[in-house]
């Protein structure tokens, strides 16, 4: 092979070839990182939540005024919701999933705080609850309608009904090793038992951003007032129509209520992703257009290498040389100059990714990512080397014997 | 000399139209993806209260669990909230110019005369020193003082916002709103008042809404209103009354406090380990002394406001700039050396070496002009197009990406920089080459 002659010309003159591989590294480096990434926000994004969301909205009302009876006004609230055409199911509800807002506790598997407590997001919901969020039972049943507690006095007591329907990934974290968990009971730092009746497979908790996303409970509750949420489903396709007819039927029926701004679940599981989005966008056409520079200048030195050695490729022909020859020569040799880049990039590329993990507590840069773009950078170089070097391969033999 | 090379570099241009092209439009790329990540970052990074930044204070004190640090990755933080009770305790020292103590809170606001539609309004129960201690503007009337603190008495402050809901704008000094099912008394009505980030509230979220209205704190307890923000509770305690909430170990309470002078920053900070050691006598403070005093700079640092994903794409941002900065600098190369011969006969004919450098010189720079001002403009449609993604899902996207000429001159400065600077290398190259060489083949 003819690499050590192209080594020697690259050497003497390497300024072009020295840039494009510095641009070669830096690429690498924001590449894979860039790619890391986005690849792990786009799996955040797309975990799945485990409700109907693209049915379902909330609103926030407040009941006020001095005979404020709020159980009664939620009590025909709900009648008045739930008789509304395209309504499947409704619930008042103090937390709200993908909201980024609700409220936790942690949860002991013994009473007398013994045992690891578990924290998990917790929905206080009446019988329609589960109905109202399409999450789907795997195991055991949901709140009768006698089970819920409409409780008198605000307390942090848990329900009285003593009953719970919780996640699978909080059970499994409360009880390792076991596979049923009906039947099971939980207990918060007041020793106050709760019993499991059901069990949900995927579930997410309000805060999306939460390590413990999955720990969610369902309690059989409605709280004191004078604010509360009431989410609905509603039938695919009808979401727009619901809300417009819910929010007028809600409107006129109680003038001591205020009804809050309707919001759809969609709309605030894109909000509380809006960072994560933000990055995914602007990491992505980042990406993007620095593999394009990349082709370019990988493009533009190969062009120039070409137009100031014609003469030189006239005579290898005139001597001899196939075009396959002269071809290979300039893919050798931007081969090489891509390589030294890939070398570097490497390097440079693990480099921040460590710097980022350490600083601002990213995940470690897996090495898969590296691989890739290696072998994503070579096929590129070649690809736009491509058109010069068969340019090059065209040059005629005559060119020899001309003088510019 | 300079008009001539101006010349000189538009035919070059002439010349090779695609290549000046390709040129520009790196370095405008490279510009505009930095300009798009730095205005989110500089809002964010922005202190919007600079002038009094360091005579106002956070008092923090890490009253958290002994076996479990308030922040699990970041051990020595101290929690971002309060209790009620060491609330209280902090803003009752007399060392202070100003003291504030607040919390947020959410209930129906409505008027008697039934001129206003009822709605909810969020509320910061706060001081009377709220309003001096952060400078915010008066549209009518004023705050109130700290005997209407101590009653409290019944004053609100509203915002324009809902001063325009609730009194068509007019000015409602000495009229009355219903708020809690209470009678309050309108002494003030701000105007346009919208800090970003939210500094005073950074707990809340930095970008949060600002409240509708503004009450005397002791209100709170008096109507026993839970926080309409965040409260964190770690021990175990049986909390059956909003009594005992306010004296167990749940945070969720902001205080503020102005120290005009060192030494009484000095007798402030001694003063909290003296509170924090008593507090530990009476069993309190399980955790080793772990006191803060953080100024508007610190605080919004200790809270990260600025957050990691901004400082990563700014970062990555300038990576790409020096990538596509690089690329020009060997596209001028490229172009300067195929014109070599050109060079030798100005050479030849007496141009020095320095004459050829500013030759092209002033050619790399017309180049790093027009992509800065093409990457600005690129960059604003960029930022524009992000704030219309934006809206649909947040109202506050106006804060966090504000169109603001700091950033956009200091996009173009930084091409113009960045431009002369590529452009040195080719330049100098092309300037050293020897006529000669070039003159023997024609």
């Amino acid at each position: 092979m003819e690499i050590r002659p192209i080594l020697s010309a690259l050497l003497r003159n390497s300024a072009g070839a020295l840039l494009v591989s510095i641009q070669i590294a830096i690429t690498l480096a924001i590449v894979v990182n860039a790619v890391f990434l986005v690849s792990k926000r786009i799996e955040t994004v797309s975990r799945p939540t485990g409700v109907d969301e693209n049915h379902m909205f909330t609103g926030w009302m407040s009941g006020f005024g001095k005979d404020l009876d709020f159980h009664n006004m939620v009590r025909e609230d709900m009648i008045l919701v739930r008789s509304i055409p395209g309504v499947v199911a409704a619930t008042p509800t103090p937390q709200v999933m993908l909201s980024g807002s609700g409220s936790s506790n942690c949860m002991y598997p013994l009473p007398n705080e013994k045992g690891d407590c578990q924290p998990v997001a917790y929905y206080e919901q009446d019988e329609q609850g589960l109905a109202a969020i399409g999450a789907r039972l795997a195991e055991g049943k949901g709140f009768a309608a006698e089970a819920i507690e409409w409780r008198a006095k605000p307390s942090q007591s848990s329900p009285k009904s003593g009953q719970v329907v919780a996640s699978r990934a909080f059970l499994e974290k409360l009880f390792p090793g076991e596979k049923s968990f009906v039947g099971k009971v939980i207990y918060d730092n007041q020793s106050q038992p709760e019993t499991v009746i059901g069990v949900i497979d995927h579930i997410q908790g309000s805060w999306l951003d939460w390590d413990k996303v999955e720990h969610v409970m369902l309690r059989p509750m409605v709280g004191t007032g004078p604010s509360i949420q009431y989410l609905v489903r509603t039938k695919p396709g009808e979401i727009d129509r619901v809300m417009a007819d819910v929010e007028a039927a809600l409107k006129k029926s109680n003038k001591n209520r205020v009804v809050g701004k309707l919001e759809k679940l969609s709309r605030m599981k894109e909000r509380s992703y809006s960072g994560h989005t933000m990055i995914v966008m602007i990491l992505g056409i980042v990406t993007a257009l620095v593999v394009v520079f990349s082709c370019l200048g990988i493009f533009g030195l190969a062009t120039f290498n070409v137009n100031t050695r014609t003469r030189q490729i006239g005579t290898r022909r005139a001597v001899g040389a196939r075009k396959l020859d002269i071809a290979r020569y300039f893919l050798i040799e931007n081969w090489m100059v891509t390589t030294a880049g890939v070398v570097v990039g490497c390097l440079l590329a693990l480099c921040a990714g460590y710097w980022l993990s350490t600083h601002y507590g990213l995940e470690r840069l897996d090495l898969y990512y590296l691989v890739g773009g290696v072998l994503g950078l070579w096929a590129v170089g070649q690809l736009a080397a491509w058109h010069p070097s068969l340019r090059a391969a065209k040059v005629s033999p005559a060119m020899a014997t001309r003088t510019v | 000399m300079f008009g001539y090379y101006l010349r000189l570099a538009f035919a070059s241009f002439k010349r090779n139209p695609g290549l000046t092209a390709l040129m520009v439009m790196a370095i405008a790329l490279g510009i505009a993806v930095c300009l798009v990540t730095l205005t989110g970052y500089r809002a964010a990074a922005n202190n919007p209260i600079a002038a009094k930044s360091d005579v106002l204070f956070v008092p923090a004190v890490d009253n958290w669990d002994p076996n479990n640090p308030y922040d699990r990755d970041k051990p020595w933080r101290q929690p971002d909230l309060l209790t009620f009770r060491d609330a209280e305790a902090l803003v009752s020292t007399g060392i202070p110019d100003l003291n504030v103590i607040m919390y947020k809170v959410a209930d129906v606001m409505s008027r008697d005369d039934s001129g206003m539609e009822p709605e909810a309004v969020l509320v910061r129960a706060t001081s009377g020193d709220f309003f001096p201690m952060f400078d915010t503007p008066f549209l009518y009337g004023s705050g109130w003082d700290r005997r209407a603190d101590a009653g409290p008495e019944p004053v609100i402050v509203l915002s324009k916002d809902l001063n325009q809901r609730a009194f068509r704008g007019e000015n409602s000094v000495g009229k009355s709103v219903r708020w809690h099912d209470r009678e309050f008394r309108v002494v003030g009505v701000l105007n346009d008042w919208l800090p970003s980030p939210k500094f005073f509230d950074v707990s809340n979220g930095p970008f949060n809404d600002m409240e509708g209205a503004y009450v005397p704190f002791r209100f709170g307890k008096q109507f026993e209103m839970g926080a309409a923000g965040n409260t964190n509770c770690w021990k175990t305690e049986s909390i059956d009354s909003f009594e005992r909430f306010t004296q167990s170990e749940c945070i969720w309470i902001q205080t503020w406090v102005e120290l005009r002078t060192p030494d009484k920053v000095r007798a402030y900070r001694a003063w909290m380990d003296n509170y924090v050691t008593a507090q530990k006598k009476l069993g309190r403070f399980p955790r080793p002394l772990n006191n803060g005093l953080y100024d508007v700079e610190g605080w919004l640092k200790f809270n990260n406001v600025v957050g990691d994903d901004r400082k990563t794409m700014v970062i990555l941002a300038f990576a790409f700039l020096a990538v596509c900065l690089i690329n020009t600098v060997g596209l001028l190369l490229a172009k300067f050396m195929n014109a070599a011969p050109v060079a030798g006969v100005r050479r030849a004919l007496g141009a020095s070496r320095r004459d050829i450098f500013w030759q092209h010189l002033v050619e790399a720079g017309v180049v790093s002009i027009a992509g800065g001002i093409a990457g600005a403009l690129l960059g604003l449609a960029g930022v524009w197009a992000l704030r219309a993604w934006y809206g649909r899902v947040i109202d506050e996207f106006g804060r966090v990406l504000p169109f603001e000429v700091g950033s956009l001159l200091l996009a173009i400065a930084i091409s113009v920089i960045a431009g002369l600077l590529a452009g040195m290398y080719p330049a100098w190259r092309i300037g050293r080459s020897a006529p000669a060489s070039y003159l023997k083949v024609q």
